[in-house]
């Protein structure tokens, strides 16, 4: 026996590029994801860094070109979120644990799977185009017009880069949500979901109600600027606020996109490591993350209220906006819950757990005047929006996708990876997001430095808290590199994981092996009356 | 059944198709699009499109044939439960162009906008009285290939008819098309060209999509081959674009 098993090993361990670039596997599809989106990370950090190192001193420090700075902010941006983000969270995490987490051989329509992840791949690709080309564009992730239609630099790339991750991201939701009300293995019913699979269905369900939208929106651009049409032109009847509108009307919804799943890893983790039921399991799923996608579609004016629009929405959104937070809360206090009476283990995607906590609750709390119009117009374009949502979504989630691809690791990888070099990696990163963006809230609250501004002049007096924050966002590229590190180390070194390294109860990680095989279970899934994947101390 | 482990593991399933769609999409329209658009070069423009023309052809060929060898017994008939879900991301695109419609409609001054001809009126009747049409054929196709499993006879010829009315509404589309652009009423004329020709536009493509989707169930069903889930969700889409056509034709020809 123990000969066929090391020859399942070696036949396993056999790399085949083939096998990689065609593979119609969900695992194998999510690593695909898993890459790309990190790659778009790296690339997008990169810019970040050219960015601090340009705003550490005044006057021209790496460039002396505007325009340059204006298309690395495009990239950062526009990657961060549709390159790296989403793709990390609806592409991999979703990829890998949907079918385990169901007991489901594969997805619904495997092929189309692999069609999304090239997409997106591809839609990476036009994106990167962005440092070859001529006129690259310089139109901030959110092109606004009349700018983004008048502007010299490339809007059709900007269009495109949306209309094919955004293709992907529908042919995810109708595969993923197919994949879960038909394949679920029998006895996993509703109530016994993991709140992951719920946050991805939550997601799914406002990326094919929102993304099309936005998709519209950005085809409008190029119809405008390339075709002639009018809809954002004002001198002929079009208005630049129907961009508006319908920009942010996906992109609020956006961010519950990559809230919720986030939330749902950080649920993962936090039920395996303190061995506990999820607190009120209810609450969180049709208040908490159901709550939060029915109010998704009603807050978007909460980012034009400086854009003409007439004071009673402003008053109305000011309310529906505040109104988030009980949702929120609700998902809140079942993490709390869950941890309360738990016997909690710090292990690494824990330690990231307690940063997500961290820097969510700075996030929510400054995002609070915000939310109020009467105080938001006095805050708004200057740094203090930068840092704010640096906190709540920008590093938050980071921390979550970068815990939550630790503590998938060993049943990913087949290996363990070490946890000094995991823990020291957060270290460094926390501690850089802390020192960058703690002090870019400062200097835009305080002294009212704008965002999306080159250079300074004006205000001698920031220039050493601005090196201080440059200083910062290198912190966090050490740490960045920490993580990598450490996974390259696992990947080489490490050593071999047990099936069950973290003794959870889910699934994925009691009824198959470390990796999973094609097929995922070697037979089929069938769960007891009494199986839960919270199931702990009965 | 350590045995069977093994078999599992060295038997990755593949497919090339994906990959190749991808990458011919790629070449189509982005590349395409921004070689003739952005950086005027009709040449270059020109041979991405030759490029990723064929490739997506060749792509969409070799998929739909995999999927009716179906080796790897994926097809479980999901595909009725997923096109419903796609036609809601469907409907919310044209919910934005119909917003943006509305949205610079009821702005207007006045309306119709200087530089509107008269628009035509029979042709988009009889264009709605051959979709309606098209929807029921579609639906007798469906029923006669429940009804007859055995023969696929009634199937194939209710199937024909619907593609023929398919494109010939899509023949009046052009014709009409081109009937206002001589009468100087283009996309760029007004802000109702705008909207007039994005809507019937974007809608046109959808029916052009809807042939496409209905030349992969015909192809094979020449050979014998007929995969019902994968017809009834065409049919579904079908039924949507129809549907979609009345508030096109409502709202831009009729109000
Ligand atoms: C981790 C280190 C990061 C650093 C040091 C950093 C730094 C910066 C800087 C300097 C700016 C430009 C501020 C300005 O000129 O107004 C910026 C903008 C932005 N960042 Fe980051 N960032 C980081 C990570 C992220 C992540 C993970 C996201 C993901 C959502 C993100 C999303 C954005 C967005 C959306 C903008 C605004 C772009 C615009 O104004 O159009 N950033 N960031
Ligand atoms: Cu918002």
């Amino acid at each position: 026996m123990s000969a066929t098993a090391s020859q399942a090993i070696t036949l396993q361990s056999k790399f085949s590029l083939k096998e990689w670039i065609f593979t119609t596997d969900h695992k194998r599809v999510g690593v695909l994801y898993l890459v790309g989106s990190f790659a778009a990370f790296f690339v997008a950090g990169i810019m970040a860094m050219l960015m601090r190192t340009e705003l550490a001193s005044i006057g021209p420090t790496v460039t002396s070109n505007p325009t340059t700075y204006n298309m690395w902010l495009y990239f950062h941006g526009a990657a961060m979120i549709l390159g790296y983000q989403i793709p990390a969270l609806t592409g991999f995490f979703t990829n890998y644990y949907v079918p385990l987490m169901i007991g489901a051989k594969d997805v619904a329509f495997p092929r189309l799977n692999a069609f999304s992840v090239w997409l997106f791949w591809m839609g990476i690709v036009l994106a990167l185009l962005t440092f070859v080309i001529p006129d690259p564009p310089d139109i901030m992730w959110t092109g606004y017009p009349p700018y983004s239609v008048i502007t010299p630099g490339n809007t059709a790339l900007y269009t495109f880069t949306v209309l094919l991750i955004g293709f992907s991201s529908i042919a995810g939701g109708v595969n993923f949500l197919t994949t879960i009300i038909r394949m679920r293995a029998p006895g996993i019913t509703w109530n016994k979901l993991n709140i992951f699979i719920w946050c991805t269905m939550a997601a799914f369900v406002i990326q094919l109600i929102f993304v099309p939208i936005l998709g519209v929106a950005v085809t409008m651009l190029s119809l405008d600027k390339y075709l002639g049409t009018h809809f954002f032109d004002a001198t002929a009847g079009g208005t630049p606020l129907l961009y508006e509108n319908l920009f942010w009307f996906y992109s609020h919804p956006a961010v519950y996109v990559i809230f919720l799943p986030a939330v749902g890893i950080i649920y993962e983790i936090v039920a395996t490591f303190s061995k506990n039921r999820i607190f009120n399991y209810k609450g969180v799923v049709y208040g908490g993350i159901w709550g939060t996608v029915i109010l998704s579609g009603i807050v978007h004016g909460h980012h034009i209220y400086v854009s003409a629009i007439p004071d009673w929405l402003v008053m109305i959104q000011t309310i529906t906006t505040l109104l988030i937070s009980i949702p929120v809360g609700l998902l809140v206090i079942g993490l709390v819950g869950t941890l309360y009476k738990g016997s909690i283990e710090f292990k690494t995607p824990m330690l990231y757990v307690a940063g997500f906590f961290f820097l969510f609750l700075i996030g929510g709390l400054t995002g609070i005047p915000n939310a109020m119009s009467a105080i938001y117009i006095h805050i708004h374009g200057t740094q203090w929006i930068t840092g704010h949502f640096h906190y709540v979504m920008a590093v938050s989630v980071t921390t979550a996708i970068i815990g939550g691809t630790y503590y998938v690791w060993p049943k990913m990888t087949g290996k363990m990876y070490n946890e000094a070099l995991g823990k020291l990696g957060f270290l460094l990163f926390f501690i850089g997001v802390n020192i960058t963006f703690f002090f870019t809230m400062y200097i835009g609250v305080v002294y009212g430095m704008p965002r999306r501004y080159y250079d300074y002049a004006q205000f001698p007096q920031i220039e050493g808290i601005q090196k201080v924050i440059t200083f910062g966002s290198y912190i966090i590229l050490l740490g960045a590199l920490v993580v990598l590190i450490s996974w390259i180390h696992s990947l080489i070194w490490g050593e071999k994981a047990p099936n069950n390294p973290w003794g959870s109860k889910s699934l994925e990680w009691t009824h198959t092996q470390s990796p999973p095989p094609q097929g995922n279970y070697t037979e089929p899934v069938k769960v007891s009356e009494d199986w839960n994947p919270y199931g702990y101390g009965k | 059944m350590h045995e069977h482990a093994i078999q599992h593991e060295v038997s990755w399933h593949t497919s090339v198709w994906p990959l190749a769609l991808s990458i011919g999409v790629l070449f189509l329209a982005p590349l395409s699009f921004i070689f003739y658009f952005v950086y005027k070069n009709p040449m270059i423009s020109a041979i991405t499109l030759g490029i990723g023309a064929p490739l997506t052809l060749i792509s969409i060929i070799g998929w739909v044939k995999e999927g009716m060898e179906d080796a790897h017994g994926y097809s479980e008939g999901h595909s009725v439960w997923a096109m419903p879900i796609f036609v809601v991301a469907e409907a919310m695109l044209f919910i934005g162009f119909f917003a943006a419609y509305w949205a610079t409609r009821l702005t207007a001054p006045v309306w119709p906008p200087a530089g509107t001809p008269d628009m035509p009126v029979t042709i988009p009747l009889i264009m709605t009285a051959i979709l309606v049409a098209s929807s029921i054929t579609i639906h007798m196709a469906e029923k006669n290939l429940e009804h007859e499993p055995g023969s696929k006879g009634g199937f194939l010829n209710w199937l024909i008819i619907t593609i023929i009315l398919g494109a010939t509404f899509l023949g009046l589309s052009a014709y009409e098309w081109s009937e206002l652009m001589h009468k100087g009423f283009n996309i760029k004329t007004n802000i109702y060209s705008t909207s007039f020709f994005s809507l019937t536009g974007f809608h046109g493509s959808h029916v052009l999509v809807g042939l496409g989707i209905f030349a992969c169930a015909l192809i094979p069903a020449f050979a014998g081959k007929v995969n019902k889930p994968f017809v009834k969700a065409a049919s579904i889409y079908w039924h949507f674009v129809d549907v979609v056509w009345f508030f096109v034709v409502s709202q831009v020809y009729f109000w």
